[in-house]
Order: C-alpha cells, then sequence, then structure tokens
C-alpha cells in the first residue's frame, strides 16, 4: 500500500533546499567538466557554464602534457601499496584491542588513539628528516610507510568498534572447534566486518590519493611525482590556462568518484556503526 | 585446571602482542621516533643546512609568544584567524547539515543518489577541488557571472573574492565549510535513524508543529552528535592547511594564513627557522589536545 503524501509547504521548502544544496555541492565539478571541454581562449572570457565551442583537445593536451600517464600510474601504485598496508596491519590490531587480553591492552590502544590528534604539520618537518636518514626520502615506500602509519588512529578505532558489535559466542564456538586465533579473525570476523572494510579503504583512498602537502615536500624527482603534483605544475605555469588546470582536475576526481559511487552502500553504514560504537 | 587456564591466558596474551607487533613496529619506525625528534627540535635553533645546532632551551616559544616582536605579531594574527575561522566554519557547518539531514530523512526513493551527490565534496576534498573553486572565485569567474545575471553585480568582486583581502578569508572557510558539510549530514542522518519514530508520532498527535519538534526534540536528543561534529570541525580547522595553502598561499597580505600555515611557510620556506616550526607545531599540538579534552566532557556529559 502506498501512502499519498499530502503536498504542504513545508515539504516544498524541504524539497527546494535537497535541490538547491544538491547543485552547491556539484557545482565545482560542473565547472571543472565545463573548462575541460573548452579551448584556451573561451575559458577565461565566457563566464558561461556549458562550452560554445566544445573541444576534445583540451583533454589530450592536457593528458600528454607533463607527462600525466607517470603520475596517474604513481599515483595508483602510492594509492595501492599504501592501502594493502593499512589493511594488512589494522584489522589483526583492531581484533586484538576488542577481543584478546593481555596486560597494556587499554594503554596501548589509547596511545594509538592520541596520535590521533597530533597535528600532521607537527611531525611533517621531523618526518622528512627522519625519511631523509632512512634513506627513503624522494621514494614511494617513504611515502606509503608515512601514511600508513598516519592511518592508524582512525583504522584502529574503526576495526575495534565494528569487531566489539561481533558477538563474543561465534568465536567461542570456533575455538572449541580448534580454531586458532588467526583463524578465527580471517574466517569469521574480517568477513563479516566488510563495512568497516569499506569505510577505511574509501576514507584512506581517498586521503591518500588527494595528498599533497607529504609528497609534495617528500618527492622531488617528477618520474616518481602523483596526481596532485602535476596539477600543482599546471599552475606553476607563468600564464595559467585554465582549460587545461580543470582538464587535469577532472582526471583526479574522476577515480575518486568512481570508487566511492561503488562502495557508498558499505561505507555509510560502516561511518554510522563507528559513530554508535 | 587453574595451571591450564594460566597458559590459555599466556598464549592469549602472546597471540595479541603478536597482533599489534606490525602496527607497533610501524609505529616506532615513523611515529614515536619522528615526535621525539620533533621535539628536541623545539629546544634548539637552526636552518636546517647548517652542521651545527644550538640548544636554546624555551627560546624558541618565548620568542613565538612574545620575546621577538616581528614573528609574535605574526603568531598572535595566525591565531586570532584561527580562532576567526573555527567559528566562522563550524556555526554554518551545524546550520547546513542538520536541516539538510532531516530533509534528506523524509525522503524515499531518491535519498541513496542525493546522499552520493552530498558526499562528493568529502571525498573529493584535495588540490583538484581547491583549484576548482580557485577557477570559479576568479575576476570571470563563475560566482561573479552568477551575482550579475541574478541583479547583484553590485556584489561582485572586481579583484576576484580570493584576490580581495577583504573577501579572501571569508571565502576560503566557505569552501572549507562545503567540504565539512558531508560530514555533518552523515553524522546528522545516523543520528536520526536511531531516533524512535514513535517518540515523533505522539508529539505530532498531541499538535507540535515541525518547528517544535525540531526544536524541542531532534535537536536536543542529536546534541551528542551536534559536540562530536563540532570536535571535528574543530581539529580539521586546527590541523588542515591544505585549502589555505592551495587556494591563497596565506595571502593576499597574509590575510589568510592559519596558525597550522605558518608553521609549514617556517620549516619550508627559502629561509627555513626549524626550532621555530617545531615549536610552533607543538603549541598546536597543546590547544589540539585541550580542545579534545573539553569536547570529550561535553560529549560525556551530555551523552
Amino acid at each position: 500500500m502506498t501512502r499519498v503524501r499530502r503536498w504542504s509547504p513545508l515539504r516544498g521548502a524541504a524539497g527546494l533546499l535537497l535541490v538547491v544544496y544538491g547543485l552547491i555541492s556539484i557545482y565545482p565539478f560542473l565547472w571543472m567538466v565545463s573548462g575541460a571541454f573548452k579551448d584556451e581562449r573561451e575559458v577565461i572570457s565566457s563566464g558561461s557554464l556549458i562550452p560554445k565551442h566544445p573541444t576534445l583537445d583540451t583533454l589530450s593536451d592536457t593528458f600528454g602534457k607533463l607527462d600525466f600517464g607517470t603520475y596517474a600510474l604513481n599515483s595508483v601504485i602510492v594509492t595501492g601499496v599504501s592501502l594493502l598496508m593499512i589493511l594488512a596491519i589494522y584489522p589483526l590490531a583492531g581484533y586484538a584491542f576488542s577481543v584478546l587480553r593481555f596486560p597494556g591492552r587499554l594503554p596501548l590502544y589509547y596511545l594509538f588513539v592520541a596520535i590521533f590528534f597530533v597535528p600532521g604539520v607537527t611531525t611533517l618537518l621531523p618526518l622528512i628528516l627522519v625519511q631523509s636518514e632512512l634513506g627513503v626520502l624522494g621514494s614511494h615506500l617513504g611515502l606509503e610507510l608515512a601514511f600508513a602509519n598516519g592511518a592508524a588512529p582512525l583504522a584502529i578505532m574503526v576495526f575495534k568498534t565494528f569487531y566489539d558489535t561481533i558477538p563474543r559466542e561465534l568465536r567461542e564456538a570456533a575455538r572449541i572447534d580448534g580454531c586458532s586465533e588467526l583463524g578465527i579473525h580471517f574466517r569469521i570476523y574480517l568477513p563479516l566486518a566488510k563495512p568497516a572494510v569499506a569505510t577505511v579503504a574509501v576514507i584512506f583512498f581517498v586521503s591518500v590519493w588527494n595528498e599533497y602537502i607529504v609528497s609534495g615536500v617528500s618527492l622531488t624527482d617528477p618520474s616518481r611525482f602523483t596526481l596532485p603534483l602535476g596539477l600543482q605544475q599546471l599552475l606553476s605555469d607563468n600564464v595559467v590556462q585554465w582549460n587545461q588546470v580543470m582538464a587535469g582536475s577532472l582526471l583526479v576526481v574522476v577515480p575518486v568518484i568512481a570508487v566511492f559511487v561503488v562502495l557508498r552502500r558499505f561505507f555509510v553504514s560502516g561511518i554510522q556503526g563507528a559513530v554508535k560504537g | 585446571m587453574i595451571r591450564r587456564e594460566r597458559a590459555g591466558d599466556r598464549r592469549e596474551a602472546i597471540t595479541g602482542y603478536l597482533f599489534i607487533a606490525p602496527a607497533l613496529a610501524l609505529f616506532a619506525l615513523m611515529g614515536v621516533y619522528t615526535v621525539a625528534y620533533g621535539l628536541q627540535l623545539s629546544f634548539v635553533e637552526w636552518n636546517g643546512f647548517s652542521p651545527t645546532r644550538t640548544f636554546v632551551g624555551l627560546d624558541n616559544f618565548k620568542d613565538l609568544l612574545w620575546a621577538d616582536e616581528a614573528l609574535s605579531r605574526s603568531v598572535h594574527a595566525a591565531v586570532g584567524r584561527t580562532l576567526v575561522v573555527m567559528v566562522a566554519a563550524v556555526v554554518p557547518t551545524v546550520l547546513i547539515s542538520l536541516p539538510l539531514a532531516i530533509a534528506l530523512n523524509s525522503v524515499g526513493r531518491i535519498r541513496g543518489f542525493l546522499q552520493t551527490l552530498y558526499f562528493l565534496p568529502y571525498v573529493t576534498t584535495g588540490i583538484a577541488v581547491f583549484f576548482a573553486w580557485r577557477f570559479i572565485l576568479l575576476p570571470d569567474g563563475g560566482l561573479n557571472a552568477i551575482l550579475e545575471t541574478i541583479g547583484l553585480g553590485s556584489l561582485a568582486q572586481s579583484e576576484g573574492w580570493l584576490g580581495n583581502p577583504g573577501t579572501a578569508l571569508w571565502a576560503t572557510t566557505a569552501v572549507l565549510v562545503w567540504s565539512t558539510v558531508p560530514l555533518g549530514i552523515l553524522l546528522y542522518l545516523s543520528g536520526l535513524q536511531s531516533i524512535d519514530d514513535g517518540l515523533l508520532e505522539a508529539a505530532r498527535l498531541d499538535g507540535a508543529s515541525s518547528w517544535r519538534i525540531a526544536t524541542s526534540i531532534l535537536w536536543p536528543l542529536l546534541r551528542p552528535i551536534t559536540a562530536l561534529l563540532v570536535a571535528l570541525v574543530l581539529r580539521a580547522v586546527l590541523q588542515e592547511f591544505q585549502v589555505f595553502l592551495l587556494m591563497t598561499n596565506g595571502g593576499p597580505l597574509d590575510k589568510t594564513t592559519t596558525v597550522s600555515l605558518l608553521t609549514y611557510r617556517l620549516a619550508f620556506s627559502d629561509n627555513p627557522a626549524y626550532g621555530y616550526a617545531a615549536a610552533l607545531g607543538w603549541l598546536l599540538f597543546l590547544f589540539s589536545v585541550l580542545l579534545a579534552g573539553a569536547s570529550f566532557l561535553v560529549l560525556r556529559r551530555k551523552a
């Protein structure tokens, strides 16, 4: 049975609010698309969102210029390896903090949570100096280690709060059947924790893919640059070609949007679970 | 019996340590050492190039706060701006995301689609969208064009919204709000979904208006969510400086230099002062911890 709702001014206002804010949300993306299809003269002369002489040259020029293909590949490598490290290390730690009992469990957990409040800029300079002492300054590995370490507080919190909601009886039953802790984690807990995995994956995919500050001060060799650094180079030209900057921006955001659209359902329930926990 | 239990406990403890060992090892390598190094740097004078570092005790902190006239003046100005941005980011984030979440909660079929739309600013936050906003805020950009189209041409900024020292901070803060509203919507939405529908139905039957329901029932029930959102936005303003670095680089006339951007500039400029940068970073950390502690207390009391 469908309930027909009466139209009321309040519902009308709510609908209007939703539509208007939807437009505000996507406004910069509209301009990215618009700019990416304009030529270099139209992009500075016309305030019109819809290009009068749409062209594909801007996208192909931008992709060729500055070796965007290499930057994209570097971004995929850095993001992929960082995510692998994060998803290999922190589910286990979350399991230990949630399920296992050992001396020092709570102090260690709070230690990890406390790192959340250390501003990135406070540790940025020493991080660069440490990378240089370890011989990984300017390499992808140096970035991946730093990003994986930076993910610790949030990733551990998300996994621990999710594992807290899984009934203990499951573990007891598995143990009676002779399953090891490692087996319990990988065969029972981790498969149940898909929303937590999706949440952590989306959060850190997004933040590593868009990361600019640490990469910017640590990478110096252009052949190792990631997409955000390549994009920055477009703006450091003497005459900024905004159509190419918009085309480059579009190349940066499209993969993120695609990943988010695919994982949105899990991601939303994962965040909501973490908030309630 | 007891002995076997103890052996089990010990095995569980060893398993626990093994499970957190990778996380701890990484933290020891990139975290502990980094933090200790940063602390040490805050007590020395060093430009990063010279082989000598001079131990200066608490002088870096004193210089930043009052002893060095020019430096302390720029620190005070940056603190003032940061406080302004905190208020100017938190209040609109709450006032925009709560009504949107309430409206979104009453929508049926297209909720998923709208949620995706509203969440795009959060997942794309970074250099690409900041550049798009720069483009929109240019003198010939989209915002001025809209204002002229709807007859508000007098509000248009001929130097661009980021070029005018009077509007640059507000424009960057608006972009910051744009990127934090999605988080607010998501948090409020999960709060709304945990509220008992019967309660709202009963209030409606008693003749309470929608406004009354929103202010007397929803707002108090959602207060823990609001506290969490406020804490997260304040943390973002204190710690994130990408938006300021990439949109204005602190300009024009330093009008958008916040404390974290100033810290970054002290370390990464042509004339670096590592000791000052490290010391200011730790002052920022202290402030973040105080703020986190305060918001934790608020959260606990309301929950």
